[in-house]
């Protein structure tokens, strides 16, 4: 795409709409004295239309229902997705994306808490749907592969996300489209190079300070985008709806909008909400459906506990039997998530990292996989000097493949720099492919074994040793062992002629179904980053419970403390399987319990 | 009766008038008559007999876990049950002390007597207060004010004897009088109370005015002389030592702590449970279906629901002099004779003479949707409604929105805004927001585990949540109340910053504090706050390690202990403020009282619109606490709203006439009748019907 400099953002003029079925809403900057003099939100955040028209002012998606409307090789932003509709402790998630603010993908829709949706008792978590305070994210734009994808963060982080991710050179005007590198600030890594817009608040759509990432639209680029900020402080995914309902708060929702768009949403948010729910009907429904029940109870005794301590229907047993539930509760979500992380992967794109001693042709491998130059190659030692990233599909599976500078102890400080990154990305790898040159090791698992300790590659993580420059072989039938030492499988090729390609492609297919585990088969596993999130939450309550009962299962702390700790864990549990009131647990108490005199 | 209005041909000119009439003296009466006084409102209450004016109708006992909370919540907005409390008790006990002091319920034995006699002489004494003895039959009405949600609007009361008396406000706080039915055995008669009459008129009244009406059950135990029990064998469970008082105003009780009485636990036996189940046939109330309430369930209810084991009971002083015992945990309706088999089959009571048997009531309530935040009924403009009759059960709940109530039917006369307590303030806001919101089957009682911010709205810092926004909005708290409310809040502040300011490295923490397990993993430098919230420091002992500057703040033992306190729940308290910020949002966000939500041109379903009506929700607070609303439904209410206002406002303007005429008067009724039976099970509406 042609992008340069910065370019002007488009705003204050609005294109006709386009032929969407939904009405245009707001009419730009002059839609700001709505009729109640609440401000429209329309006016800036829906500059899509920088592709490929840089500097043309007052054009490009400014249909007033955010549709996307000049991106190249975009398909189907549809332009009034909505929020998914979640269900919200308090209820007031899942505002619908009035104005068709693209779904934000990465929050799947939840099923809204049917018959229950925020009822008092089990209050919110901290850190989530908040007036002011932390600052959420998410992808804006339609989910899939697209040609570019709008990743949003609204909250008070915004602006450090923004400098953190796009700077230098600091933040760019307000509300100006700027072309920038997109790194990883932990990494230093370039992700992408995208055009970044920030919105400082009252001027953006929800009202706060508001950051716009816009960058290719590939899985590994977004995934790498979400995951950075993801790790900055202050910064989570934001859930189901949020950012309309923050917009909401700040009286930027304020729509004269036509009968058809109310309907509209409407239906979009209930088909989400059947969505969800259809999803979370299955067996993934059906276990936390087991966690909620197993924690709601295990929260009404400790409830009992303080609501009837006079009584002696409870029984000795009760915070016993409370921590014990809450422990293996705790024990089973955790075992779930490490498991779970195979789901994630699936939509990620499991990690490849290839590895190796220099010029051993760890960049010729990439571009064979790749079956384009990608990267430079050259018979100097040390050509790689950066990591190279390039998503790929193997097999049905996806694969961010990265290639990385030979690992040697260099003299050269850009090499060095090089190695040290790679070493860096060595450690976050989920595969690793290192690459050895034929001639250069002995192909006995004993050597083999050795060769491959030698690259450091991080302990239990699955590798793949690929002896290149069979051709060197020249007709000798060397036929290495099958696996080396540590037991990872051992392949020949020649990536200069292609001979053991098909074996390789074989081979990796292999580890990569094992990685991102089948999705036809087995258990139901953890899709969702979100899911995830709430679940480590409650994991981690669930933890400070115990803590403070401590194992002697007496009292040792403050009940009442101990008792917020799970609270919190039905709150974050609650968020995915809907929540659970102060109705439902005296409902729990009295049935299980003969209190009350 | 007829319905009368205020249209001069009764001769209302001569009619004596009140700002603030009050009917009924019971928890919620005297509460929110002494409150509409000390707002400031020349205020009338009337009552059946001035002498029963105090009277604990059941339990002789105030507080308890949730309900100590409540108790410090009215007496932190200058309340009076608080301080007659620690003027009549005769075993205070903080219950839950091992439990956080967030949950501690401050609970009391009170003599029965003393607290009538101190209630009594409280009322008596308040300026701007007369009290009447009276019956009230009927109320005064008139058009409704404009702009204002409510068909008509109560302008004073008919009485007994035909007069009248005119009100700028009206609170109607009669307990379970409305058509008050007692059971025992199989026998009913009609009455409020063990000896009093019901109100018969009052009901008839509200029902033509077309509230929704429920019918709710509650029971009382059999009575016990105290010579003929033998204690010997039994548990007995001393009061504190010091009791602790429930009133921020009083220094201590009244009684000497070593003065105090005891009570005694003993338990039901099987052949308890013999008796029961042999006789249900003779207890009515037990087989009848109106809601009776879970946690204060008759023995029969026990027996029946949770069989084959003892059921404790506990036995409870009725007053230093008093030779009554109220066995706690007894609750009956068999008949008398039976009753007595049962309580002789009790260790300890073989030989127990019984001096008056349990009895059932049974007794209308006003669905309390049908009321603002403020205790102000949506339909008659003016009326307010406590206690009881909106479906609680419990001293402390009547008495808690007696003081709103008395407090909002001032501020109404005075054409002040409204006094609301938000959840994220106190007890007292959530139980009403919860009654207003949602609802109740059956009595509802405060809990913790109803209370969101539980870590916050805890009984040691209810002045300083209460006690200002009293003086400064209502006007219902005394100058010196309030002063000593702003010096305590000031040196919490005060003491706060010193501790925080005061670091030093962990090491020497733990030179300084031998004797605490001070975490070395923790970040040092730590501030004496931090070390405060280990469990085994508190001011005293960090006042020996560090006498400058904290030996002054020890010396104050009241604020040490708070200080205490708020060190142990800081991380609490912090992690839960956002969220209390966001639900001040939402429940800042007002929908407009008049909404026809099956007429609004708003996308929603049938049903979310048959839930919004039978709701009436206020603000999108309650809306999101509606069960079965979902989140789209929230978002297209809120846009409809904020789109409308304006036009709704205009609409309003427009001086609405012949308003409140029969025909249109009760025209509300059928729906709202429609909506409770709704709610109630098969056998219920049969009941609403009959009753109606």
């Amino acid at each position: 795409m042609a992008l340069s400099g910065i370019v002007r953002a488009a705003r204050g003029r609005w294109a006709r709409p386009l032929s969407c079925a939904v009405p245009p809403v707001g009419t730009g900057d002059r839609g700001h004295r709505g009729h109640t003099g609440v401000r429209v939100y329309t006016g800036h955040t829906g500059d899509r239309g920088h592709t490929g028209v840089p500097g043309i002012p007052g054009d490009g998606g400014h249909t007033g229902v955010r549709g996307h409307t000049g991106h190249t090789g975009d398909r189907g932003h549809t332009g009034a997705t909505g929020d998914r509709g979640g269900p919200g402790h308090t209820g007031h998630t899942g505002a619908p994306g009035v104005a068709g603010v693209a779904g934000h993908t990465d929050v799947p829709g939840v099923p809204s808490a049917p018959g229950a949706p925020g009822v008092p008792g089990v209050p919110s978590a901290p850190g989530v749907p908040g007036v002011a305070g932390d600052t959420i994210f998410a992808l804006s734009s339609a989910p899939g592969r697209c040609g570019v994808a709008v990743i949003r963060a609204s909250g008070p982080g915004s602006q450090g996300a923004l400098r953190s991710l796009a700077g230098p050179p600091g933040l760019p005007p307000p509300r100006l489209l700027a072309l920038r590198s997109i790194r990883d600030p932990r990494t230093a890594e370039t992700l992408d190079r995208g055009l970044v817009v920030w919105f400082p608040g009252p001027h953006s759509f929800t009202g706060e300070d508001c950051a716009e990432l816009h960058v290719h639209g590939g899985p590994a680029v977004i995934s790498g985008v979400l995951g950075a900020l993801g790790r900055l402080p202050g910064l989570r995914p934001a859930e189901p709806g949020e950012f309309s309902l923050r917009a909401f708060r700040r009286g930027k929702l304020d729509l004269t909008a036509a009968e058809g768009l109310r309907d509209l949403i409407g239906a979009e948010t209930e088909a989400q909400r059947r969505q969800a729910l259809r999803q979370l009907r299955g067996e993934l429904g059906a276990l936390y459906g087991t966690w909620s029940r197993a924690l709601t109870q295990a929260l009404a005794h400790i409830e009992a506990l303080i609501d009837f301590s006079e009584d002696d229907g409870l029984g000795e047993a009760v915070l016993p039997r409370a921590l014990g539930a809450v422990r293996a509760l705790e024990r089973e979500i955790r075992a779930h998530l490490r498991d779970g992380r195979r789901g994630e992967r699936l939509r990620a794109g499991v990690r490849a990292v290839i590895a190796g001693p220099p010029n051993a042709g760890k960049s010729s491998l990439l571009n064979l996989l790749c079956r384009r130059p990608a990267a430079i190659v050259s018979p100097v030692a040390g050509t790689t000097r950066d990591v190279l990233e390039v998503p790929l599909d193997i097999g049905g599976f996806p694969l961010l493949l990265s290639d990385t500078a030979g690992l040697r102890d260099p003299r050269d400080p850009l090499e060095r720099e090089g190695v040290t990154r790679a070493r860096d990305r060595l450690c976050q790898a989920d595969l690793v492919l290192a690459v050895l040159d034929v001639t250069s090791v002995s192909p006995t698992p004993g050597s083999l074994g050795a060769a491959l300790a030698a690259l450091q590659p991080p302990p239990d993580t699955p590798c793949v040793l690929v002896l290149n420059k069979a051709d060197l072989l020249g007709g000798q039938g060397v036929s290495p062992s099958a696996t080396c030492a540590q037991g990872h499988p051992v392949t020949l090729l020649s990536c200069k002629t292609g001979q053991g390609l098909e074996a390789l492609l074989e081979l990796l297919g292999q580890q990569l179904a094992q990685l991102c585990g089948n999705p036809l088969l087995g258990s139901p596993s953890l899709t969702q980053t979100r899911h995830s999130r709430h679940l480590e939450a409650c994991a981690t309550a669930l933890s400070r419970f115990g803590d403070i009962i401590g194992d002697t299962g007496d009292i040792s702390g403050d009940l009442a403390v101990a008792a917020e700790q799970l609270r919190v864990a039905r709150r974050e549990l609650g968020r995915i399987t809907g929540s659970v009131g102060a109705d439902d647990i005296l409902d729990v108490i009295f049935r299980d319990f003969c209190v009350g005199k | 009766p007829g319905h009368r209005r205020a249209s001069g041909e009764l001769g209302a000119a001569a009619a004596p008038r009140y700002e603030v009439v009050v009917i009924g003296g019971g928890h919620a009466g005297t509460e929110a008559a002494a409150a509409a006084a000390r707002g400031g409102a020349r205020t009338l209450l009337l009552t059946h007999r001035i002498g029963t004016i105090g009277e604990m109708s059941c339990n002789p006992s105030f507080g308890g876990i949730g309900k100590g909370h409540l108790l410090r919540e009215v007496d932190a907005l200058d309340g009076l049950c608080g301080r007659v409390c620690d003027r009549s008790g005769v075993h205070y006990k903080v219950l839950n002390r091992c439990k956080g002091p967030a949950v501690w319920g401050l609970r009391a034995q009170i003599d029965r007597g003393l607290y009538k006699e101190n209630m009594q002489k409280e009322i008596l004494s308040t300026p701007l207060l007369t009290v009447r003895e009276a019956s009230v039959e009927d109320l005064l009405l008139t058009e409704p004010e404009p702009g204002r949600p409510g068909k008509c609007q109560v302008t004073g009361v008919v009485l007994g004897d035909g007069s009248t008396v005119c009100a700028g406000s009206v609170i109607l706080t009669t307990g379970t009088f409305l058509r008050g039915m007692i059971h025992i055995g199989l026998e009913t008669h009609p009455a409020g109370r063990l000896g009093d009459q019901p109100a018969i008129g009052l009901a008839l009244t509200l029902e033509k005015l077309g509230f929704a009406m429920g019918r709710l059950k509650t029971g009382t135990p059999p009575r016990l002389a105290k010579d003929t029990i033998d204690f010997s064998g039994l548990e007995e469970r001393a009061a504190d030592i010091p009791p602790v008082p429930f009133s921020f105003l009083s220094e201590a009780v009244w009684i000497k702590p070593e003065d105090q009485l005891s009570c005694y636990l003993t338990r039901t036996s099987l052949k308890a449970q013999e008796i029961i189940r042999d006789n249900l046939h003779l207890n009515n109330h037990v087989r009848e279906t109106t809601r009776g309430p879970r946690y204060c369930p008759s023995l029969e209810s026990k027996v029946l629901r949770f069989p084959d084991r003892e059921h404790q009971v506990w036995l409870e002083p009725e007053g230093l002099e008093s030779n009554v015992i109220y066995p706690q945990g007894m609750s009956m309706t068999l008949p008398p004779e039976l009753q007595e088999q049962v309580i002789k089959t009790v260790p300890g009571l073989e030989k127990a003479k019984m001096l008056q048997p349990g009895y059932g009531v049974q007794y209308d309530f006003l669905d309390p949707r049908q009321l603002t935040a403020s205790l102000e009924s949506r339909l008659v403009q003016h009326l307010f409604l406590a206690g009881q009759i909106n479906g609680t059960t419990g001293y402390e709940e009547a008495a808690a929105q007696g003081v709103i109530a008395g407090i909002n039917a001032c501020l109404r006369v005075q054409g002040k805004p409204p006094f609301t307590v938000s959840r994220t303030e106190g007890y007292v806001g959530v139980l009403i927001d919860d009654l207003t919101t949602l609802g109740t089957s059956e009595p509802y009682r405060m809990f913790t585990s109803r209370v969101e911010f539980r870590m916050s709205l805890r009984p040691d810092n209810a002045d300083a949540r209460l006690t200002l926004r009293g003086f400064e909005e209502a006007g219902c708290v005394s100058q010196q109340r309030y002063e000593q409310a702003v010096k305590m809040r000031a040196a919490l502040d005060e003491g706060i910053a010193t501790l925080k300011s005061l670091q030093f490295s962990i090491s020497k923490w733990s030179q300084l504090l031998p004797g605490v397990p001070i975490s070395s993993s923790r970040r040092s430098p730590a501030s004496a706050f931090d070390i405060l919230q280990y469990r085994d420091v508190n001011l005293e002992i960090l006042a020996k390690a560090v006498p400058e500057p904290l030996g002054k703040l020890a010396q104050w033992r009241e604020l040490a202990e708070r200080l205490k306190i708020e060190a142990a729940y800081e991380w609490c308290v912090v992690s839960q403020q956002q969220e209390m910020a966001e639900v001040r949002h939402d429940e800042a966000l007002e929908l407009p009282d008049d909404l026809d939500y099956f007429a609004i041109d708003a996308s929603l379903s049938a049903e979310v619109r048959e839930k919004l009506d039978a709701h009436r929700p206020q603000t999108i607070g309650a809306v999101s606490r509606i069960p079965g609303i979902t989140p789209a439904a929230i978002v297209n209410l809120l846009r409809f709203v904020k789109t409308n206002h304006r036009k709704t406002e205009k609409l309003k303007a427009v001086p609405q006439t012949g308003e409140c005429f029969p025909g249109k008067m009760y025209s509300g009724k059928a729906t709202s009748q429609r909506q409770i039976s709704a709610e109630f099970s098969e056998e219920e509406k049969k009941f609403v019907k009959t009753s109606s």
